[in-house]
């Protein structure tokens, strides 16, 4: 590879994706405009106001965009793991000394402004991802590769949920849709994203339905995989028989220790190293993924009247049983989310128009500058407004996931692919909560949100992505 | 490593991921933006704050121009849930400056909770001073609300004008009602009530833009959908304000009622109904406590006893009975009847006080024989002209009703009662169909089943000064911006009863207080006075004393009935009230000084009203 400078700074640079990305940049920062344009003002150009602020950030933003761009491909290859070290021990630093804001404890201050490491860890965690897959011995449905891949997605998300900021720690579960771009097995990914949903509802059920649902989910999804149904079926309900034995003779020699429930989970817990002998005979490593999957679950599914009560801050909680329907106090918990769907349901078809948004303008979206900036597209720019951003958000998805498939390095594609996956999980949650779709967390959407480090960081994030799609356009493979 | 073709299919699934991920937004999108109208209307909401503006009510006058009730400024105190401060505020302070009750507040705010975006009221009845102070200390999702409250200069015709309060849970789901709004205020009773649409005015409405704190930015649309309160209509009453006074005055401390009607015209010129209360009462924040206290008196001061109670007539009847025999032609003038001491039927005896017998017609009104009349009604009832005594008494009875009595006269007084008088059904139940114009003599002298009110005993009055007619009585004169009062009001009303037929009673009464009679403590020098006094017993104590009378016998000014429960004879105690009012209108003096003092200090006792 030769330098750059020579090439030519933008040779082999996909510039659609670089239109899209200013469009969604400059959409941004008109709706910040409008969010924190305040009429009784003195002056529009006063550094005090948010969006002047943006407006430098933008700048200064762009011109990373130029360094990254200027950087070797090979400096993405060679620092992905001390960047991804770096990344934890930031994030360790943050959990220890960091500074809180809205209940996360995940904020570093520099002087005057704020920055949210975790914003620049899934940089380095898909970096380091892609860089793991791109091994040549790398096999994702090998035990052994896919715990490694787990391992790197899993450290961030202990520790940003550690931090309490569930929204991030949700996010860099995005990169399941990597995973299964590589060939992860379709029957690890859908009982992940069932356990997910239970999680999400378990405060609905009691521990015993949840228990059987995991149970069933883990047994037939490694059914499906190994297709061994009959013994399957058979363990089943050998389970439940022995569970009902067990109840009945506890009632007997000790009555009121232990009902069904503990009887199930202690049997089915007895019953997880007969499996691992049967794994471990059969050569079926995928049993074991099955086995840690049920274990790290149980670890939380049951135990999530804990994690309710415990690592979930109160407005969480609130948020999500506002979300589930279980409490519904509009003044109180929904507030947000009734003020946002307010304002995006009053924006019609058409919109009220650059700096009519009542709702916005009045103060009654919180947040409306930053995660709630999507009302303000939703409420000035109505219905069009907003299928026209989504539209753009969409076409650089599908774009990105174009170039992942164009690059001739699973490092290449695994990244592109990385890039595509967070932004879709900031989007469908950003966008979703406003909208009433999915519990409030607060997470930026990219490009648009006012603040200069995700601006950064997601700037960042797609050049990166850009710059190695161009190095493969520069040198075509034959 | 994955094989590109397993690869390029994931990979499309992926993509399809992404589109239904985007597809479900974009639904939800259109279904909040263009489906869902809901969302506009709560962003309105949110924004726009709608200031009801009260309208001044309309002022009432007596007929002569003087107020009877005025309007003085308040403010209510509203809050607004949704704009109170998270945090909370200092409610010491605000209970400081409003003097309200810890637990009102707590209502109140309770109240706001359920409906937040509904503003709610705190308190009513705040001062131009301390709407100042609560505007200084700026509380936010606090406002104050301009409205008047009534005032009442002279302080009279407290059940004769009536009370103006908050609209009530079952007034509200009267369709009579339909515009009304919680904490509206509506006429409740008296002249307020039956002119509550004339005299309401109607709500304007400034719509204000604020911020999320409730911070006003400014009129919406430059007031464009701003509409002015239009203030209430005033009314003219015909109530003569003096009048009403001095009758208030005299009435004190007695149970009963006085009504003067102008029978040119048949306008009110006073009604009082005792005991009454100050309007002012009924105003402003004592208004629960002082409510309640006169709906524990035994004596139900906010009773308009002068239109709804119903009274015996006692002795006033008989003019009636007169009226119906000569026009029956049972009766002449002359006709005369003896009287021993009374009238005898089997072994009974309607007994009659001393006087000269026999009696003509006009000499028996004057001195208000029982005995004449008794025979004048047998020979109505058991007039051979009729079947039988049923029919004979059923056409007394059309008589009767045509007089005004046993109805409504329609005036406009709401509650205004019809009294009664029974029918020959009536005495067909009672008595199994076996009675006769003896079984029902004591109608004859105002006694029995018959019950009055003091409105329908003045309405007599006047069809006896008109000789023949009445106009409904009515208590307004002029509304403005009307070119006229209901067109009932200017409609005589004939009794079915001859001009000629008058003369006699008309002449009966004059003697009886210008010559000799009952009545001669009632006489005004020059002014031709003609009365007729009651004496009307009842089961609660004393005689309940009435006087009915109009003045003068040509082209009569005023005709005034006066009803004193448990006051004794006639001549005790209406016949005084009545006689003073007469030349109080007339003259405007007052010579008999001794019988003001009288009248003031008669003490009654009312047992039936004891505590």
């Amino acid at each position: 590879m030769q330098s750059r400078i020579k090439e030519g700074l933008f040779q082999g640079v996909d510039f659609l994706t670089v239109l899209y990305y200013l469009l969604l940049v400059a959409a941004g920062c008109i709706c910040i405009t409008a969010a924190s344009y305040d009429e009784e003002s003195a002056s529009f150009f006063a550094f005090s106001h948010f969006y002047i602020k943006q407006y430098l950030w933008v700048g200064a933003v762009l011109i990373v965009a130029l360094i990254v761009l200027l950087l070797d491909v090979r400096f993405y290859h060679m620092w992905a793991y001390p960047l991804y070290i770096a990344g934890i021990a930031v994030m360790v630093g943050v959990l220890i000394a960091g500074k809180e804001v809205n209940g996360a404890k995940s904020w570093i201050e520099l002087g005057s402004f704020r920055i949210q490491p975790v914003e620049f860890v899934k940089i380095a965690t898909a970096l380091a991802l892609a860089r793991v897959m791109s091994n040549y011995s790398f096999s994702i449905n090998r035990a052994g590769d896919l715990l490694r891949v787990g391992f790197i997605i899993g450290l961030p998300m202990l520790l940003t949920i550690l931090q309490n900021d569930t929204g991030s720690g949700v996010v860099l579960g995005a990169f399941l849709f990597v995973l299964y771009r590589e060939g992860l097995n379709k029957w690890l990914c859908i009982p992940i994203l069932l356990i997910a949903a239970l999680f999400i509802v378990s405060f609905l059920l009691t521990p015993m339905t949840l228990l059987i649902l995991l149970i069933l989910i883990c047994t037939l999804s490694e059914a499906m995989m190994n297709g061994k149904w009959r013994s399957r079926i058979i363990y089943l309900a050998a389970l439940a028989l022995a569970s009902t034995l067990l109840c009945a003779l506890m009632a007997l020699i000790a009555p009121n220790t232990m009902n069904i429930y503990r009887c199930l989970l202690v049997v089915t817990l007895l019953s997880l190293p007969l499996i691992a002998i049967y794994a471990y005979r059969t050569r079926l490593m995928n049993i074991f993924l099955m086995i840690l999957l049920f274990v790290g679950s149980m670890a939380f599914v049951p135990a999530t009247d804990y994690i309710f009560q415990s690592v979930l801050k109160e407005h969480q909680q609130k948020r999500i049983l506002s979300f589930l329907g279980i409490v519904n106090d509009p003044r109180d918990i929904d507030y947000n989310v009734n003020q946002s769907k307010i304002a995006i349901g009053s924006g019609g078809f058409s919109g009220k128009g650059f700096l009519q948004g009542t709702q916005i303008k009045y103060n009654f979206v919180p947040e409306k500058h930053t995660d709630f900036i999507f009302c303000t597209v939703g409420e000035e720019w109505g219905f069009i407004g907003a299928v026209f951003v989504l539209g753009i958000m969409c076409l650089l998805l599908l774009r990105l996931m174009k170039m992942g498939e164009r690059q001739e390095e699973p490092f290449g594609r695994v990244y592109c692919y990385s890039v595509a996956a967070i932004l879709l999980f900031h989007i469908l949650v950003n966008v979703g909560m406003t909208v009433g779709l999915v519990p409030v967390m607060g997470i930026p959407l990219p490009f648009m949100s006012y603040g200069g480090s995700s601006l950064l960081a997601f700037t960042i994030l797609l050049f990166i992505a850009i710059r190695l799609d161009a190095s493969t356009r520069q040198f075509p493979s034959n | 490593m994955i094989d590109s073709r397993e690869g390029y299919a994931r990979m499309r699934t992926l993509q399809v991921v992404v589109l239904l991920i985007f597809g479900v937004i974009i639904l939800r999108l259109a279904y909040i933006q263009l489906f869902d109208s809901r969302y506009e209307e709560l962003a309105r909401g949110n924004t726009l704050r709608q200031v009801v503006q009260y309208p001044p009510r309309g002022e009432i006058f007596d007929r002569n121009g003087e107020y009877l009730a005025q309007n003085r400024p308040c403010y209510d105190l509203m809050v607004l849930y949704r704009e109170l401060p998270q945090a909370g505020f200092d409610t010491v302070r605000l209970l400081d400056m409003l003097g309200i009750s810890r637990t009102k507040l707590d209502r109140a705010l309770r109240n706001a909770r359920s409906n937040p975006r509904i503003p709610q009221i705190v308190t009513n009845f705040l001062s131009s001073e301390t709407k100042l102070r609560l505007d200084e200390s700026n509380l936010p999702g606090f406002y104050t609300v301009y409205r008047t409250i009534r005032r009442y200069p002279r302080k009279i015709g407290g059940n004769l004008l009536g009370d103006v309060g908050e609209i009530n849970d079952a007034q509200l789901k009267l369709s009579r009602y339909a515009g009304y709004r919680t904490g509206d205020y509506i006429g409740q009773s008296g002249v307020e009530r039956s002119y509550e649409e004339v005299l309401r005015g109607k709500k304007g409405v400034k719509i204000i833009e604020r911020d999320a704190h409730g911070v006003v930015k400014g009129s919406y649309m430059d007031g464009m959908f701003d509409s002015l309160p239009e203030p209430g209509k005033y009314i003219v009453t015909t109530i003569d304000a003096r009048l009403q006074t001095f009758a208030e005055e005299l009435m004190r401390g007695k149970v009963g009622a006085a009504v003067a009607i102008e029978p040119a015209t048949g306008e009110i010129l006073m009604m009082v109904s005792s005991p009454t209360f100050d309007p002012d009462d009924m105003v402003g924040r004592d208004r629960g406590n002082n409510y309640m206290k006169m709906l524990y008196n035994k004596r139900r001061p906010m009773f308009n006893r002068a239109v709804s109670a119903k009274y015996p007539p006692g002795s006033t009847f008989k003019l009636v009975q007169g009226l119906i025999g000569l026009q029956e032609g049972v009766l002449s003038p002359s006709t005369a009847y003896s009287c021993h001491g009374g009238f005898r039927y089997g072994r009974r005896i309607m007994k009659c006080h001393e006087h000269a017998s026999p009696l003509d017609l006009r000499d028996a009104v004057a001195n208000s024989c029982n005995a004449y009349f008794c025979h004048v009604l047998r020979s109505i009832v058991e007039n051979p002209k009729y079947e039988d005594v049923e029919h004979g008494f059923d056409v007394w009875k059309s008589y009767v009703n045509r007089l005004g009595f046993g109805r409504k006269l329609g005036s406009d007084f709401l509650d205004e009662g019809a009294g009664y008088v029974p029918g020959s059904e009536f005495y067909d139940d009672a008595y199994h169909g076996s009675w006769n114009a003896l079984t029902v003599i004591s109608l004859s002298i105002g006694q029995g089943e018959l019950g009055c009110t003091p409105l329908q005993m003045a309405n007599l009055a006047a069809i006896l000064a008109n000789r023949g007619y009445y106009y409904i009585p009515h208590i307004v004169k002029r509304i403005e911006g009307a070119d006229s009062i209901d067109r009932r009001f200017y409609e005589r009303q004939y009794t079915g009863i001859d001009t000629r037929h008058f003369e006699p009673i008309v002449e009966g009464m004059w003697r009886g207080v210008n010559v000799a009679g009952t009545s001669t403590m009632a006489r005004l020098d020059g002014w031709d006075v003609c009365g007729k006094t009651g004496t009307a017993q009842n089961p609660h104590g004393r005689d309940h004393s009435t006087f009915l009378s109009f003045a003068p016998k040509d082209n009569p000014r005023i005709a005034i009935s006066v009803y004193v429960e448990n006051g004794g004879f006639g001549a005790t105690i209406a016949l005084p009230i009545a006689s003073l009012l007469e030349e109080y209108y007339l003259t405007d003096t007052i010579t008999r000084p001794w019988l003001l003092d009288r009248v003031k200090q008669m003490q009654i006792h009312y047992p039936a009203y004891a505590k």
